[in-house]
């Protein structure tokens, strides 16, 4: 091999060397349990959450972006209201089973029990922003990073028809009190949605109003 | 000799009673006056639009934003995603075929992949070059219609508006489809509705942004 060859063997020894040492290794199992402990610990003592939302979606084909905004409520237990205001106007309410949609002037009844997209939204939303999906072990294989000020969790399904739709959902963690504050949904697809939780507000008082099925 | 007459004359009666316009119901104007030039509003200029969408068929009911896509001067991207995010359709569509990068699964069927497609085809694709058209009023709003028989189709022009507002096509007996075109302002359509009424199919598409 010349003195060339033998160079870019060189540069490519020394660059192999600096993309390994730059990925960010799972943590060790017990440290998991750990990181795991506490999001469920801070879920736990945790009785409402309000929080602002931006979700884009990142269309991956053609490169584009759809971002929509709004504001979600969560009270214990299985409480959830989850209202787009921009670019329009679409409210979601999760009662225990029953669903109610506002889409415009038109309202729709569901029970979660017969429609099934509705109901994984409603186990990954609920899911995820209490943290709980960590510890769905029959659904999910997870994995958690120790990512600068937050801890990052890579939850991928096991289950085979749910891995048709999702390739993958990660959750970012605060550090400082182990709620979420980013939600990436990988789709099979390519196309990811992106959802930043943005001025939340814990376990201030909810009226029961916010959750009512009309 | 014969047995092909009479296959011609199946194959016309099969090719009129498709048709989802029935030109009996129109009055049909003699006069040869110049066909107006009209185009899709997808044509030309158009890169892409963003819209609200919602897609009724065979009794379900999904909702959420739509993004069309110029991708070449031969092609478009549709997207249709709920509106937490998750895909329903990821398709490429040309003028006769269409490629799914992704849909969700009980949608991915290949028969109604096909009319949507075809649907498709009829709005992005069409316009006067598609032949010389007969022509006929609409007896109550007096909209011009032109109807293009070598391309299957009735493309509908306001009466004062001179803005295509409807468009009706079809290629087989399943894949009739009635498009309709509402303006707010300007010269694109701030509404489509894309009706299928042999399958039952209702493709609601209302102007986001551009």
């Amino acid at each position: 091999m010349n003195k060339i060859g033998l160079f870019f063997v060189f540069v490519f020894c020394v660059f192999l060397q600096f993309s390994s040492s730059g990925q960010v290794k799972a943590l060790p199992a017990a440290d998991a349990d750990m990181v795991k402990k506490s999001i469920s610990d801070a879920a736990r003592s945790t009785t409402s959450l309000e929080s602002g939302f931006i979700q884009t979606k990142e269309l991956s084909v053609i490169k584009e972006q759809i971002v929509s905004k709004g504001t979600f409520y969560l009270k214990k237990t299985r409480l959830l209201r989850w209202e787009y205001t921009d670019p329009f106007a679409y409210l979601i309410i999760f009662n225990k089973d029953r669903i109610y949609v506002k889409d415009e002037d038109k309202e729709n009844h569901i029970n979660i029990q017969s429609n099934k997209v509705f109901r994984e939204v409603n186990n990954i939303l609920i899911g995820a922003i209490q943290g709980t999906l960590l510890q769905d072990t029959r659904n999910f294989q997870c994995s958690i990073f120790d990512q600068h000020d937050q801890f990052r969790a890579l939850l991928v399904p096991v289950n085979q028809k749910l891995r048709e739709t999702i390739s993958e959902i990660t959750l970012y963690f605060s550090k400082s009190d182990y709620t979420v504050e980013k939600l990436v949904m990988r789709e099979a697809s390519g196309d990811y949605t992106r959802i930043e939780f943005v001025s939340k507000k814990i376990n201030q008082l909810i009226p029961d109003e916010k959750f009512a099925i009309p | 000799m014969r047995s092909l007459r009479s296959l011609s004359l199946i194959l016309i009666v099969v090719a009129v009673s498709c048709s989802p316009v029935r030109t009996s119901k129109l009055t049909s104007v003699k006069h040869d006056v110049k066909i107006p030039d009209w185009e899709s509003p997808f044509a030309r200029d158009f890169d892409k639009a963003m819209f609200k969408a919602s897609l009724d068929v065979k009794g379900k009911h999904l909702s959420g934003i739509a993004l069309i896509k110029k991708t070449s001067d031969t092609s478009f991207h549709f997207s249709f995603a709920n509106e937490i995010g998750m895909t329903y359709f990821d398709l490429e569509l040309w003028k006769d075929s269409y490629r799914t990068d992704y849909v969700f699964g009980p949608l991915n069927k290949k028969a109604f992949l096909k009319i949507l497609q075809h649907d498709f085809s009829i709005l992005f694709f069409t316009g006067s070059f598609c032949g010389k058209p007969a022509h006929y009023l609409d007896p109550v709003t007096l909209d011009d219609i032109y109807f293009y028989s070598g391309a299957h189709l009735f493309a509908y022009l306001g009466k004062d508006s001179r803005k295509l507002t409807r468009l009706a096509g079809w290629s087989s007996v399943v894949d009739a489809s009635l498009i309709g075109l509402e303006y707010t302002q300007g010269p694109f359509p701030s509404g489509i509705n894309i009706l299928n009424p042999r399958i039952g199919m209702l493709l609601d598409l209302n102007l986001l942004g551009r």
